[in-house]
């Protein structure tokens, strides 16, 4: 899941061409990506990972950095198992 | 009391009065009125020391932060205009502006080295950063050395009311930036009669959203400042993560907000509004593009205890018009942009400048105290921009002519019927871009739309809409197109609709036409 996030965001989103993206930087804060791509990269974490951000889950604490998408994404996968 | 004419003054006369009040905030940051007149003299004793002269021309270099309002007032108290580069535009844009006003010195913050290294590169004007120190063989200094500057021996620059205060540079419709420059004038009279129109206070604590390069943000660094209230500067990441917004909004107890509609039609979709507390809203703004009305209604039945004003001004004026909505609209018909405020006087012209006849449509032509000086380095287009009515031999008015068409309602409200070049000729018909996008938008599940016209020949022009379902729904592209022929005249009827699920827009939030249109020729959509 890392290194798909990493590819869709160096070859889809960037703003700058940049070398490498490291997990802990913020996405939102830096202009890396701007508000259409964040649209962009929800849509690709729904199909993905198979889940469901609703608009509410929409916060920097979810989306800052691709570290804190991965947390998210696993916590959701969770819950979504036990509901099942 | 003292006469305020130019914009230090307001600072001046804050920390004197009250001056551990809070000026400006930034989520954990924040800066009262005397530490922002003092800070500010430190910069201006800097840039002074520097050799700038009254008039110089200063870019301001930096995202969202609480730094932001030392380099503006800053700049000003040296005596120079302040000129906001947006972070987030193309370097070779960026080099257009800076070349173009001539900045040899640059304000900024740590967080913008990379990009400073990258403008650095290049051949520029540029001698000197302020706010980071670089490796690089221009002089730099950092913030903290500015703030142990000595401000003895500071001598206040003589800046008259008709100085230049800012350059705000919008792209042009020919793709070359324009630099709208402002004086203190301007922007104090702007902030006067904002003042006067809506009421603030000492205890109004304003939301700002805009980015320095817009002119939105007049309101929390000019508006604010005069009646002694706290603007908090809204970050970066919060403006790309709704929920959150709606969460800093509560918590910061914001009493006047003023955006672009896209951001509350954000904040209306999060799903958050029941869930925060609110009740400190009293003012809600918005100006920059048309509110459309399902949006605005469902808004206003959310936030029942906040006033909904409609304001409108292309950046030339900053402002001039303004419509308080009374309740929730009843209907989906457009909202005027209502009446001139203070100072303000307008004319609505035909195509070779004369007076239409009355309710007829025509453009509308402003004349303000909030006027700009004129675009910088641009004689030309100032002349064309500007209508003159001689009053006397050797006396005119001058207004700005502002492009946008509108009509008189029978209550003698001006409404906004769109952009004068959103008028077309399409085989021989006129055809109102604005309108089809307008209809487009009473369909239900219709989020956004944009309706252009492809094609360079006459002959073989055509009619192009992009759709923005809401989210999770599905629209039937034959219904779409049925309801399209029902309701509009045959030739205005769009040849194709696709669908987006986003629109790339402008940096100040604005859907770029544009943008959307090189898809469609390059059939990316």
């Amino acid at each position: 899941m890392k290194e798909k996030i990493v590819s869709y965001i160096k070859n889809k989103l960037v703003t700058e061409s940049i070398e490498t993206i490291n997990i802990h930087e913020d996405l939102l804060g830096s202009g890396l990506v701007d508000s259409i791509g964040m649209v962009q990269l929800v849509l690709f974490i729904e199909t993905e990972a198979g889940i469901k951000v609703s608009p509410e889950e929409m916060t920097i604490e979810n989306f800052m950095t691709i570290n804190h998408m991965l947390r998210f994404i696993a916590s959701k996968q969770n819950t979504d198992t036990k509901q099942i | 009391m003292k006469s305020t004419y130019i914009l230090p003054q307001l600072l001046e006369s804050v920390a004197n009065a009250s001056p551990q009040s809070e000026a400006f905030r930034y989520l954990e940051e924040t800066i009262s009125y005397s530490d922002l007149h003092r800070k500010t003299e430190q910069l201006a004793s800097y840039l002074i020391s520097l050799g700038i002269n009254k008039g110089d021309r200063i870019g301001i270099y930096m995202n969202r932060c609480l730094e932001t309002c030392i380099a503006v007032y800053g700049i000003l108290k040296a005596g120079a205009a302040y000129v906001p580069l947006d972070p987030f535009t193309p370097i070779n844009r960026t080099h257009a502006i800076i070349n173009d006003c001539g900045i040899t010195c640059l304000v900024t913050t740590p967080t913008k080295r990379r990009k400073i290294d990258n403008l650095l590169n290049e051949q520029n004007s540029i001698k000197t950063i302020i706010g980071d120190t670089i490796r690089n063989t221009t002089e730099s200094i950092s913030w903290e050395t500015i703030f142990s500057v000595s401000t003895d021996n500071f001598e206040a620059p003589n800046i008259l009311e008709q100085d230049l205060a800012f350059i705000l540079y919008t792209s042009g419709s020919t793709g070359v930036p324009k630099g709208i420059m402002h004086t203190h004038y301007s922007a104090l009279s702007l902030a006067k009669i904002a003042a006067d129109t809506y009421g603030f206070t000492s205890d109004d604590i304003f939301g700002n959203p805009a980015p320095l390069h817009f002119d939105p943000s007049t309101f929390g660094y000019f508006v604010a400042p005069l009646v002694g209230a706290t603007t908090v500067i809204i970050p970066d990441a919060h403006l790309k993560m709704p929920a959150s917004l709606s969460a800093l909004i509560a918590k910061e107890k914001i009493t006047v907000w003023y955006s672009v509609p896209l951001m509350l039609i954000q904040l209306l979709n999060s799903g958050t509004l029941s869930k925060n507390d609110f009740s400190s809203l009293r003012w809600v703004l918005f100006a920059g593009e048309v509110f459309i009305t399902k949006h605005l209604r469902a808004l206003m039945n959310q936030w029942p205890h906040a006033k909904f004003s409609n304001l409108y001004g292309p950046a030339e004026l900053i402002l001039c018009t303004y419509y308080h909505l009374p309740e929730p609209p009843k209907t989906d018909d457009p909202i005027p942009i209502g009446n001139v405020w203070s100072n303000t006087e307008f004319k609505i012209l035909d195509e070779n400048n004369n007076d239409v006849n009355p309710n007829e449509p025509g453009q509308l032509a402003v004349r303000s105290a909030t006027m700009m000086q004129g675009y910088w380095n641009n004689k030309l287009l100032t002349e064309r921009s500007f209508h003159k009515v001689t009053i006397a031999e050797g006396y005119d008015h001058t207004y700005y002519k502002t492009g946008d068409l509108v009509k008189l309602n029978p209550k003698g409200e001006l409404l906004f019927l769109g952009r004068n070049d959103r008028q077309i000729k399409l085989r021989g018909y006129r055809v109102e871009l604005d309108e089809i996008e307008l209809t487009l938008l009473r369909y239900k599940d219709v989020e956004e739309v944009a309706v252009l016209v492809l094609g360079k020949e006459e002959e073989v022009q055509e009619l192009a809409a992009v759709v923005r379902p809401a989210k999770d729904a599905c629209i039937n592209l034959t219904y779409l197109m049925e309801f399209c022929k029902v309701e509009l005249p045959s030739y205005a009827v769009p040849k194709t609709i696709e669908f987006m699920d986003d629109f790339p827009r402008t940096s100040s939030g604005k859907i770029s036409r544009k943008e959307i249109g090189k898809l469609l020729e390059e059939n990316q959509i």
